[in-house]
């Protein structure tokens, strides 16, 4: 035998490799990627095709669909149960959905859902009121929740709640759970650690036809109530550990819907395919506030408050900070979704959330806080006045908000320090108390009491030391009590809408956060295949899959057909 | 055999110290997971769920050293718990269903990596001064320097999405349905060749560079001078006799790769979506998720202790002067 050169083995090596590389390649690509072409899609019926979203945040699925779990599969609440209403605030309209109507008792400590008949669970069975007492008690039992709830009862299609004191958000609270089969979950042993494999539910899409790590389908509810809204042939789920996967394959065109947040999406996204590709990103988040601990001085003094809110540039905060993706906020505190809420008086007539480093330096300088030689602002104790303002280190865009208004407070001679550690450090040091400043959300409900409650109830106020989970600034005020107590007890529109106006000026005037921009919900389509997305023309929902809302959306997407 | 034996006591030994780390220094972190999972969802979650959750979790409040012992009889009996980011599954299933796309890539890669670089750092150092020898490790460390999540977008982008050659996430196509059927397995290895490769030629350049410095070392050996005289094929000199003896420090390190396979490439699963326990350890470090973090763990540490045993018994086995001492 010759002798064989080393150089020729690993030839050899390399050229297998090569080979058996393109051989899988060969083989399997046949059965590869099914996109959604990227052009214009004249002529395609996409009658069967599978409305295809991705979900960022899960790496992997585990099948489980049990809507008590807070780690269920995506899609569970959206597509296999539904609730008794849905109330969007895109358009401020409540759409009737398992109940057809409600009203609430004259004292406003009852109230009564018609369930809506000929509905039936996706295994044949009709739906009763008696499935919605049984959820509720079902969840009171597990979670606790709905404490002001006393009774539940049903009467042949109506279900009466007792409550034990007058509260009117009970009506959304109530209203937005979803509803379980009694007949399934009663022979469920241990419902909070159930997994709740082959769902039943009332929801549009339930049946669970293939479940892979990766990827599930969910297909048609046979016994659907709405059979005519049922237009798209079913729902496909992808994985992804993290935005990038996600965001590459809407850009790709390989998901037909992104309601991640996507860095740059005019050019990055929309530019590729402009005459399909649409993004929408409603102010209805909730409100994004700058909140001072108000147990520490000087920020319990309201105008040093709103001298620091008049120092923000809420213009650059918006551009730079947030990407032009959402607008400033005005003085009454409250997010988009609240916009038929607002007081337009005060809104228009708003000083402290508007620009004015002048008015903002001689406030300062009257109430006692004088600047140094080196033009450096002290406090009443001698201290320099600086202080620290907390953030997640993983929110990119709210790090830039924090570096900018840190800029900002410069020109009133405030040191502001960006910390920026771990998430679960900074709420920590909001749950304790124990933080000088940072940036926060708010409760979003469907009316405005849990916000106010939240900034401004002494109710939700614990000690420095004592956890908390809500109003971590620390700040309460009697009048608001009377306020929310009020509110609570009425349900008539005018009168609550006499309230909130009061709310607001109190906000107004009381300043207990500073707050800085409406959280915008993402959102963004690519209509190749369906149509029939909510838009800004059309704002029947927002673009987000994982609300409430989002059954609406798929209720009335249609494929195209060609 | 004292030897052996006096191996496995060390190794258990460290076996208890690592469980005992693995248990307290995730309950240094501040914070529990119920409130980080409320800093992860925000506006989603209200503060009345947050009291829910801790009651329908069941969180530990009893003292350090009730948990700790009741730590050590669940790890020896096997038991891992149930899951908190994912509950209610057990951690044993969360692991058990994404490990073995772990060990697919990692081995896979660790092979790869070690196999071709150790080849081409014994044909290196056989054939010093040639292009082999001047160019390739050069070449390979500088590719290898570069950041890795860089390179595997670099791949993805070009392979994936410009030329179009490659898939661009997961491990098979949704369409199909795992089986030992060729289209899936073909599909697989289809799916792995650009998270492969990219690690792959991030690790390359150390192996190549190892093994030749050390062959270069064995080849001024007297007994390769001996051999040459004697007249055997260089090629069998090569590799049977300096290769043999110069492999020894290769063989440490790939013990301890096997090890770390189980670790996850977090950044591997990150950038190609590829199923794994890395994204897992990593999203359960971040929850405070204390069973499957110390699940994970433990197979980790387990995993290298065992790989250093082994590779402490082969090594008896391959270098007779360790036997003799």
């Amino acid at each position: 035998m010759s002798h064989l050169q080393p150089w020729k083995i690993f030839r050899a090596a390399g050229v297998v490799l090569a080979a058996s590389a393109l051989a899988l390649a060969g083989c399997s690509a046949p059965a590869a990627q099914q996109k959604a072409p990227a052009s214009t899609a004249g002529g395609k019926d996409y009658s069967d095709a599978l409305l295809t979203l991705p979900r960022e945040d899960m790496g992997t699925f585990t099948r489980n669909f049990n809507p008590f779990s807070p780690n269920a599969a995506p899609m569970t609440q959206q597509a296999i149960y539904e609730p008794l209403l849905i109330f969007s605030p895109t358009d401020g309209k409540t759409t009737p959905w398992l109940a057809t109507q409600w009203t609430v008792g004259p004292d406003g400590k009852s109230v009564e859902y018609t369930v809506r008949p000929g509905v039936k669970w996706s295994d044949g069975e009709a739906l009763s009121a008696e499935d919605v007492v049984y959820t509720f008690e079902l969840q009171k039992k597990l979670l606790g929740s709905y404490d002001y709830v006393d009774k539940v009862a049903a009467s042949g299609d109506k279900v009466t709640f007792t409550l034990s004191k007058a509260y009117s958000p009970a009506l959304f609270e109530l209203g937005q759970q979803i509803i379980i089969p009694k007949h399934i979950w009663s022979e469920i042993n241990d419902p909070a650690k159930a997994t709740n494999e082959k769902p039943v539910g009332s929801g549009p899409y339930t049946e669970v036809t293939r479940f892979a790590a990766q990827a599930f389908e969910l297909r048609k509810n046979p016994n659907y109530w709405q059979p005519d809204k049922q237009k798209i042939a079913g729902i496909k789920v992808l994985a992804f550990s993290g935005n990038d996967g996600a965001n590459l394959a809407a850009v790709n065109g390989d998901v037909d819907w992104a309601d991640q947040f996507m860095p740059n999406i005019q050019k990055t996204f929309v530019a590729k395919d402009t005459a399909h590709r649409q993004y929408w990103f409603p102010p209805t988040g909730s409100m994004i506030n700058w909140q001072l601990n108000t147990t520490k001085a000087p920020f319990n003094d309201p105008v040093v408050r709103k001298a620091l809110s008049m120092a923000v540039n809420r213009d650059q905060v918006t551009k730079i900070g947030m990407a032009g993706y959402t607008a400033p906020a005005d003085c009454t505190g409250l997010s988009g979704s609240y916009e038929k809420w607002k007081n337009a008086s005060i809104r228009d007539a708003c000083d402290w959330t508007k620009l004015n480093a002048e008015k903002a330096n001689q406030l300062l300088d009257e109430a006692g806080y004088a600047k140094g030689a080196d033009g450096k602002r002290r406090l009443k104790d001698g201290k320099p006045f600086e202080f620290k303002f907390s953030v997640g280190a993983t929110s990119s865009d709210w790090l830039s908000v924090a570096n900018v208004i840190a800029q900002n407070m410069e020109a009133i001679g405030v040191t502001v320090k960006v910390d920026s550690p771990d998430w679960a450090q900074v709420v920590a040091g909001y749950e304790q108390g124990d933080f000088d400043s940072g940036i926060v959300w708010s409760p979003n409900d469907p009316g405005p009491y849990k916000y106010f409650a939240a900034t401004m109830g002494t109710k939700s106020v614990k000690p420095v030391g004592t956890k908390t989970f809500d109003n971590y600034h620390r700040f309460g005020d009697p009048r608001a009590d009377a306020l929310l107590d009020r509110f609570a007890a009425t349900s008539d529109e005018a009168a609550q809408a006499d309230i909130v106006n009061q709310l607001q000026q109190l906000f107004n005037e009381d300043a207990p956060v500073i707050p800085l921009f409406p959280g915008p919900e993402w959102g963004a389509f690519n209509d190749v295949r369906f149509t029939g997305w909510p838009t800004e023309q059309n704002p029947y929902a927002s673009l987000s899959a994982r609300s409430p809302r989002t059954v609406l959306i798929l209720t009335t997407l249609e494929p195209r057909k060609g | 055999m004292r030897f052996i034996l006096r191996r496995i006591g060390f190794y258990l030994i460290a076996f208890w110290v690592s469980i005992t780390l693995n248990f307290l220094l995730p309950r240094f972190m501040p914070g529990d997971p119920i409130s980080r999972m409320l800093s992860r969802s925000q506006d989603k979650m209200t503060a009345e769920q947050v009291l829910q959750l801790q009651r329908l979790f069941g969180l530990d409040n009893r003292p350090l050293l009730q948990q700790y012992t009741s730590y050590v009889a669940d790890v020896l009996t096997g038991n891992m718990g149930v899951s908190i980011s994912r509950f209610p599954t057990p951690v044993s299933e969360v692991i058990a269903s994404q490990i073995g796309w772990t060990l697919l890539l990692g081995a896979t890669s660790l092979l790869l990596a070690a196999l071709i670089g150790n080849l081409l750092g014994i044909v290196a150092a056989w054939r010093r001064g040639s292009l082999v020898d001047s160019a390739l490790p050069p070449l390979l460390i500088f590719i290898g320097s570069f950041p890795y999540f860089w390179l595997a977008m670099g791949a993805l982008y070009v392979f994936g999405i410009m030329l179009g050659w490659f898939p661009l996430r997961h491990a098979y196509d949704s369409e199909l349905d795992p089986g030992f059927t060729w289209a899936f397995i073909s599909n697989v290895g289809y799916h792995l060749v650009l998270p492969a490769l990219t690690i792959v030629l991030v690790s390359i350049g150390g192996w190549m560079l190892g093994m030749r410095n050390t062959m270069i070392a064995t080849n001024s050996e007297d007994y390769i001078t001996m051999a040459e005289a004697k007249g055997l094929k260089p090629r069998r000199i090569m590799l049977r006799y300096a290769a043999r003896n110069a492999m020894l420090p290769s063989v440490t390190s790939f013990g301890m790769g096997i090890g770390f396979v189980v670790g996850g490439a977090l950044l591997t699963e990150t950038v190609f979506a590829y199923p794994g326990v890395g994204y897992q350890l990593l999203t359960s470090v971040q929850g405070l998720d204390y069973p499957l973090m110390q699940g994970l763990f433990l197979i980790i540490t387990s995993a290298v202790l065992l790989a250093n045993l082994l590779v402490d018994i082969v090594y008896v086995r391959l270098d007779p002067r360790v036997r003799t001492n």
